[in-house]
C-alpha cells in the first residue's frame, strides 16, 4: 500500500518523529512489534532500519492486531501493532476490539496521510480516530510533533490499566518526518495512578456473607489474569475449601488438580459448575463481568444467591446482575485483603458442600463417531493427554474452541488464550505467533477449526519466515461447525452456507508454505502422529479430518437457564 | 439526568453521543464551553433509569481515561 505522491525520505537516525516513536516504544519495554507497512507509515518503517526493535511482518493487518493481543495475553506486557492509513488501519479494527472486549493491553500505531490532506478524501485517508473510538479505551491523533512523546507515554499508561485495554495513536506522516528533540531518558514521567482497593469494612461485609453461607461458590474471570492475582485466588479458595468455577477467560486460575474446581461455567460449561452456581446462596464473582454466555437468562442466574462482585471497573457493578457487596479495586489488592481479613477471623470451611457440588455433574457428554471415523473430541482428549504441562494453547473460535475450553489443563490463565468476548474467527494462529514471540522457549499450539484457520492461513508464511515453532492442531470437520450445530438444533436442520466440504488439501497448502504437515483420519493413528507433532522443532500442522456432525455438549440454549441444558438428546430441544 | 463533564479532548463528545445511543438513551440538551485547555460540557440525558445508570458509569470510565491521556 503506497501513498501516491509521498516524498521518498530516507533520513539518518536523526531525531524525527518516527525515531522518537521507536525510542519511546523501547523505553516502555517494547521489544517486538507486529505490523504491515504502507505509504503513510513509511517514515516509521524507514526509522526501523538499523534499529534494534524487532518487527514481525504479518500477512494481513488483522493478524498483526491479533498477534499483539496474543503477545499481551501470554506475557502480561503491552502488545504493539502498527499499520498504515486507510485500509491498513481499518483492517486492525477487529483485532483491536478483540482486545477491548477481553481487557487486553495493546497499543496500535497507525500512519495517517499528511496533515494537509486530512479531510480531503485523499488516497488511503480515513477518519481513523473516529472509527477506532468505540473499540478502544482512547483513540487519538497526534497533530503536533511536540505532543508525540507525551501522547505515546499516555497511551501505554492507559492501555495498562487500571482496567487494561487497547489505545490507538494515529500519526500523520509529516509528524513522523518532523524534527523533534531527542527523547530525554531522564525526564520525570507521570506516576501511574495508585492501585485502588476496597476498605476493610467492605471486605468484612463480603466475608460476613461468606461466614453465614451454606452453599457459596466463587467464579473467577480474566480479571485475575490481568491483575496477576492468580496465586491469591488459589489461596483464598484453598483456605476456605471453597468450590469454584471459571469463565473461559478465567480458565487456568484454579490450582491444577484442585478437587473443589467445578470446571468451566456457562453455555458450554460443566454441569456441576452451572448447577452449583444455580444452587448457591452466596456467589463471589472475582474479575468477571457476567457475560450472557455465562449467565444465560440473567433474571434466572443464581437467583437464590447474594452476589459479591469484585472488579476494578465500577461500571461493571450491577450492569447485568444486582450486587449485594461491590468490591471496587485492583483484584490483587482486593484478594490480598480478603485473604488477610479471612485469616484473622473464624471462617467456615466448605469441603462438604464442595463435594456435594462436584457430584452434580459427571463426565462430559460427547457424540460418538461413526465406526472408523475420527471425532474432534477424541482428537482433543488425546492432544491434552500428551501436551506439555506448561504449553501455551491458543484457540480459534467455534466448536473446537469450546471443546478445548472444556478439556484444557492450563496451569495458568496465560497458558490458555482465546477470543472470548468478541469471538473473532481468525484469531488462533496469529495469537499463537504473538504468544511464541513472547515465550520463545515454550511449546505454543494453535487449535483451529477449518473455518477460522482459512481466515488467517496466510500467516503460515509468517511462521516460516521467522522460523517460529508454532504447532497447529487443525480440527477439520468440513463445516462451520458451531453455526451448523445451531442450524441443526434451532433452525430445523436448514443448513445454510455452513458446508466447507470443498476445503483445500491443508497438508499440501501447509507444505507449499514450507510448514511441516501431516494428516490423520483414524483415531488409531493419533497417538503416533501427536508424538511426531510435539517432537517437531519447526512449524508444524497436524490435520485431523473429523466427522462433521459432532456437537458440543452440554449446551444451555441462548437466553435459557441451566435447567434447559441439553446434553446430546435432540428430543430435549425446547420449542 | 444532567451531567457536568470536564473534557480534555473535545472529540469525546462523539464518544458520548455514540454511547448514549448504544445504551438506548437520548440527550435533550448539550452545552459546551471551551476553556484554556479544557472543555466544560453540560448534557441532559433522557432514558430508562437503568440505562442512565450504566451510561453514567461508562462516562466516568471514559473521562478517567481522558484525564490520564492528558497528564
Amino acid at each position: 500500500m503506497l501513498e501516491e505522491g509521498a516524498p521518498i525520505v530516507s533520513e539518518s537516525a536523526a531525531a524525527t518523529g518516527a525515531q522518537l516513536v521507536l525510542d519511546v516504544l523501547a523505553d516502555e519495554g517494547v521489544e517486538v512489534v507486529f505490523g504491515y507497512p504502507g505509504g503513510a507509515i513509511m517514515p516509521l518503517y524507514d526509522a526501523m532500519v538499523g534499529h534494534p526493535m524487532q518487527h514481525i511482518l504479518t500477512r494481513h493487518e488483522a493478524a498483526a492486531a491479533f498477534a499483539a493481543g496474543g503477545y499481551a495475553r501470554s506475557s502480561g506486557r503491552v502488545g504493539v501493532c502498527m499499520a498504515t492509513s486507510g485500509p491498513g488501519a481499518t483492517n486492525l479494527v477487529t483485532g483491536i476490539l478483540d482486545s477491548q472486549m477481553d481487557s487486553i493491553p495493546i497499543v496500535a500505531i497507525t500512519g495517517q496521510v499528511r496533515s494537509e490532506l486530512m479531510g480531503t478524501d485523499g488516497f488511503q485517508e480515513a477518519d481513523v480516530t473516529s472509527i477506532m473510538g468505540p473499540v478502544t479505551k482512547r483513540s487519538v491523533c497526534v497533530r503536533d510533533v511536540r505532543d508525540l512523546e507525551k501522547m505515546l507515554r499516555a497511551a501505554f499508561r492507559v492501555a495498562r490499566g487500571p482496567r487494561p485495554g487497547p489505545v490507538l495513536v494515529d500519526i500523520p506522516s509529516d509528524i513522523l518526518k518532523a524534527k523533534v528533540p531527542r527523547m530525554d531518558y531522564f525526564a520525570p514521567r507521570p506516576i501511574p495512578p495508585a492501585l485502588e482497593r476496597p476498605d476493610d469494612a467492605t471486605i468484612d461485609a463480603a466475608l460476613e456473607l461468606l461466614r453465614t453461607a451454606q452453599r457459596p461458590v466463587a467464579i473467577v474471570g480474566g480479571g485475575a489474569r490481568s491483575a496477576n492475582a492468580v496465586h491469591l485466588f488459589r489461596e483464598f479458595c484453598g483456605m476456605l475449601e471453597l468450590p469454584h468455577t471459571a469463565t473461559i477467560n478465567g480458565l487456568g486460575c484454579a490450582t491444577p488438580g484442585d478437587p473443589n474446581f467445578l470446571g468451566m461455567l456457562g453455555m458450554h460449561g460443566y454441569k456441576a459448575a452451572n448447577l452449583a452456581v444455580n444452587a448457591a446462596d452466596v456467589v463471589f464473582a472475582l474479575g468477571m463481568r457476567f457475560d450472557d454466555r455465562v449467565t444465560g437468562r440473567p433474571d434466572k442466574f443464581a437467583r437464590g444467591a447474594q452476589i459479591v462482585h469484585a472488579d476494578v471497573d465500577a461500571s461493571e457493578f450491577g450492569k447485568i446482575i444486582p450486587v449485594k457487596v461491590a468490591l471496587r479495586g485492583d483484584l490483587r489488592a482486593t484478594l490480598t485483603a480478603l485473604v488477610r481479613r479471612a485469616a484473622q477471623q473464624q471462617m467456615p470451611r466448605f469441603a462438604g458442600w464442595a463435594a456435594e457440588a462436584k457430584a452434580y455433574g459427571g463426565a462430559l457428554p460427547a457424540d460418538r463417531a461413526p465406526h472408523g471415523e475420527l471425532s474432534a473430541t477424541d482428537a482433543l482428549d488425546a492432544f491434552f493427554a500428551v501436551a506439555p504441562d506448561d504449553a501455551i494453547v491458543t484457540t480459534d473460535v467455534g466448536q473446537h474452541q469450546m471443546w478445548a475450553a472444556q478439556r484444557q489443563r492450563a496451569i495458568h490463565p496465560r497458558n490458555f488464550i482465546t477470543s472470548a468476548g468478541l469471538g473473532s474467527m481468525g484469531f488462533g494462529l496469529p495469537a499463537a505467533i504473538g504468544a511464541q514471540m513472547a515465550n520463545p522457549q515454550r511449546t505454543v499450539v494453535a487449535i483451529c477449526g477449518d473455518g477460522g484457520f482459512q481466515m488467517s492461513i496466510a500467516e503460515l508464511a509468517t511462521l516460516r519466515r521467522f522460523a517460529l515453532p508454532v504447532k497447529i492442531l487443525l480440527i477439520d470437520n468440513q463445516r462451520l461447525g458451531m453455526v451448523r450445530q445451531w442450524q441443526e438444533l434451532f433452525y430445523d436442520r436448514r443448513y445454510s452456507h455452513t458446508d466447507l466440504s470443498d476445503n483445500p488439501d491443508f497438508v499440501a497448502v501447509a507444505r507449499a508454505y514450507g510448514v511441516r504437515a501431516e494428516r490423520v483420519e483414524d483415531a488409531g493413528e493419533l497417538r503416533d502422529a501427536l508424538e511426531r507433532f510435539f517432537r517437531a522443532k519447526e512449524p508444524s500442522l497436524l490435520h485431523c479430518a473429523c466427522f462433521p456432525a459432532e456437537n458440543v455438549w452440554p449446551l444451555i440454549p441462548p437466553g435459557a437457564t441451566v435447567h434447559d441444558a441439553m446434553d446430546g438428546a435432540p428430543e430435549a430441544i425446547p420449542a | 439526568m444532567t451531567l457536568s463533564l470536564v473534557l480534555h479532548d473535545w472529540r469525546l463528545l462523539e464518544r458520548i453521543v455514540g454511547l448514549t445511543n448504544r445504551l438506548g438513551c437520548a440527550y435533550t440538551s448539550v452545552n459546551v464551553r471551551s476553556g484554556e485547555s479544557l472543555y466544560h460540557a453540560t448534557i441532559e440525558f433522557a432514558g430508562p433509569p437503568d440505562a442512565l445508570r450504566r451510561l453514567d458509569a461508562q462516562l466516568t470510565r471514559l473521562l478517567n481515561d481522558d484525564k490520564e491521556m492528558s497528564r
